[in-house]
């Protein structure tokens, strides 16, 4: 069995907000101070039903699950709380939902857990969630101290353990948090918990937290080369920590479009990964570390190493991300090498990117689902 | 004994409860001591330290997660510090008739520690010090400004910093040993900028005390200057020309004044 025919496509959508003023475009950053009076909650709402209707396309193509993310104060995504928006899609679906996801730091952990196990008990156990420490950006719009951060995270998903996995009432004496009942309804349906994942940008600290915990790890933000190194050295602490290593332990982010020929496809793609790159990723490296969000020594290895955060070419993008356009065969191929070396199962796709138009995702979405995973999923494996 | 020159500089490094601190010391052991509290930055050192080693023993801790001292583990606010300097001022000797002076941030440690400590105190002066909320003056925070626009407005002339700062704006080292500065001062501040005690408490504080301010101060503003020589019982009040917030780096005349009144 190889990797890329059992792999699962989980339809990641951003949700971002698009048709900003023109003047966007001399923003130094369009996140955290980027003003909301540039935003129209009548365009909002055309976005929401828009996006909604993706994700519902999505789910009736046979997509493997849905997946959202959440950030504040930005045009990246319109999803500041994904339980929202999880809760709408649960009655209109039936694959599997992630919600990757709500840092544990900018709810009580408490009422964090509630609300996953509340979705997945209303999904009949359908749900996948992801534990994000939070951008540094989010820590400039949240009224939680980024130099406590990551003590904060660690305790917070000691509370959401403990309401999932023992019997309440508990206490908890932890230094962020006290609490003298710990019994919240409900508890969730899958069993110990919904299988749970540490979205990181590479430091070996949330690394180590998603192998202590046995949780799954993905990464974001850094080369692809680089998440490969990052993921031996996870499962190595996963074995070490006494947990098993399962096939969709490691999620791989991909970007793929796909159309008639390969330079449509790209023609078609390219504009809207530039545009998620050089736009809505801009932010400057102030927002981007906080005072004491990262390390002192992890501080350093950022300012010596490359931005990905608003300038782009698309050849070095290629290089250091997961990125491919082209027909169905030249986009299974690419997939099925790229799971195939990252040893992984579990696969978050973004097709939906930046100002895409509705045309393009309708099209991209259905040709990945018609002619794409069936080519994978039918690949003969030969024995080494 | 020999001659000790004003400017030798005696580096004396203690452990306080297990924090590694540096203590740099200036002019003769046995002269009346002066303590100085630095500010949310070391990077333009104390270059008026030596006029004061003229007639004191100058005592210049680095904080706790700040230059040359080690980090505090699970610091929490200005409370832990005051507790560390108690330990500090015990290892040192310094029980009483001490000459205490702190800029901005340690300004605002130096008033909190003698609202605690005010037995070791002789004489008490507060340079620009931070974290007074006063309604009708309001304050940048500081970790909304820019580095470069605070760096900007620390000085009335840019020359008198200028000479500290790398010649490459994006030295790795220099950079860094400001983000582990501004991590500790976030430690400190950053959900609380204003502090709850000094308010209620600095009445308390009767010995002779003088409130310093220059007048280009452009990040904590003058204005403040007389709000917090209001809170203090016993205290005059001076503000210096063409000074900015490092008034002791911009004014000759402040560094002479603070060394008058403690003689």
């Amino acid at each position: 069995m190889s990797y890329a025919d059992r792999a699962e496509f989980h339809y990641f959508h951003f949700f971002p907000y698009t048709g900003l003023p023109a003047d966007a475009a001399d923003k130094e950053s369009l996140w955290v101070d980027y003003s909301n009076s540039n935003y129209d909650p009548k365009a909002g709402h055309v976005l929401y039903q828009r996006y909604l209707s993706e994700m519902l396309l999505a789910d009736k193509l046979g997509f493997d699950g849905l997946v959202l993310n959440e950030h504040h104060n930005s045009q990246y995504t319109m999803n500041p709380a994904p339980n929202l928006t999880a809760a709408a899609l649960i009655p209109q679906t039936t694959s599997r939902i992630s919600v990757f996801g709500t840092p544990p730091n900018f709810e009580y952990p408490n009422r964090l857990a509630e609300e996953y196990a509340m979705l997945d008990v209303m999904s009949g156990g359908r749900l996948d969630v992801a534990f994000p420490l939070g951008t540094g950006m989010e820590y400039w719009a949240n009224a939680v101290n980024p130099a406590t951060a990551r003590a904060r995270f660690r305790e917070s998903l000691d509370v959401i353990l403990k309401c999932w996995t023992e019997d309440g009432p508990q206490s908890f004496a932890g230094d962020f948090y006290t609490y003298r009942y710990l019994n919240p309804w409900p508890k969730p349906i899958q069993q110990p918990h919904p299988p749970a994942y540490i979205v990181g940008a590479g430091s070996s600290e949330t690394m180590e937290l998603a192998a202590e915990y046995g949780f799954g790890y993905s990464v974001v933000f850094i080369p692809t080369s680089m998440q490969l190194k990052v993921f031996d050295h996870y499962r190595d602490r996963l074995v070490h920590h006494g947990h098993e290593v399962t096939d969709d332990k490691v999620t791989i982010g991909i970007f793929a479009y796909v159309a008639e020929t390969d330079e449509k496809a790209e023609e078609e793609f390219m504009p809207h990964v530039m545009y998620f790159f050089e736009t809505a990723l801009r932010t400057t490296p102030r927002y981007l570390n906080p005072p004491g969000y990262v390390t002192v020594p992890e501080f350093r290895r950022r300012i010596t190493s490359a931005d990905v955060h608003g300038s782009a070419d698309w050849d070095s993008l290629l290089e250091i991300n997961r990125i491919v356009a082209g027909t169905p065969e030249k986009v299974a191929d690419a997939i099925a090498n790229w799971v195939e070396e990252a040893k992984t199962t579990r696969v978050n796709l973004n097709i939906a990117l930046g100002d895409m138009p509705n045309w393009k995702v309708v099209k991209s979405t259905t040709l990945f689902a018609e002619e794409v995973i069936p080519r994978l999923r039918s690949r003969k494996v030969v024995p080494a | 004994m020999s001659e000790r020159s004003a400017d030798t500089i005696d580096r004396i490094e203690l452990d306080v409860n297990g924090t590694p601190s540096v203590v740099l010391a200036m002019g003769d052991p046995l002269a009346p001591p002066l303590v100085y509290f630095h500010g949310a930055g070391t990077f333009h050192g104390a270059e008026f330290a030596p006029a004061w080693a003229e007639e004191f023993r100058v005592l210049m801790p680095f904080h706790p997660g700040y230059g040359e001292s080690g980090d505090y583990d699970d610091l929490q606010g200005v409370h832990d510090l005051v507790l560390h300097y108690t330990e500090l001022f015990d290892q040192l000797g310094l029980v009483r008739d001490v000459n205490l002076v702190g800029l901005s941030l340690g300004g605002l440690l130096a008033a909190r520690f003698a609202i605690a400590q005010q037995h070791r105190l002789r004489r008490l002066v507060l340079c620009c010090p931070a974290g007074l909320k006063v309604p009708e003056v309001p304050v940048d925070d500081l970790f909304t400004l820019k580095p470069e626009e605070v760096v900007g407005r620390l000085v009335h002339n840019f020359d008198t910093i200028a000479k500290h700062l790398p010649a490459d704006p994006h030295d790795v080292d220099f950079t860094v040993d400001r983000y582990r500065e501004t991590r500790t001062t976030a430690l400190l501040f950053w959900e609380h900028p204003f502090d709850r005690v000094i308010p209620r408490w600095l009445g308390r504080v009767y010995i002779p005390s003088m409130v310093i301010w220059g007048d280009e101060d452009t990040l904590v503003p003058p204005a403040l200057a007389s709000h917090w020589g209001a809170l203090l019982p016993n205290a005059t009040v001076k503000t210096f020309a063409d000074a900015g917030h490092l008034v002791l780096d911009e004014s000759p005349d402040a560094v002479t004044t603070i060394a008058e009144f403690f003689s």
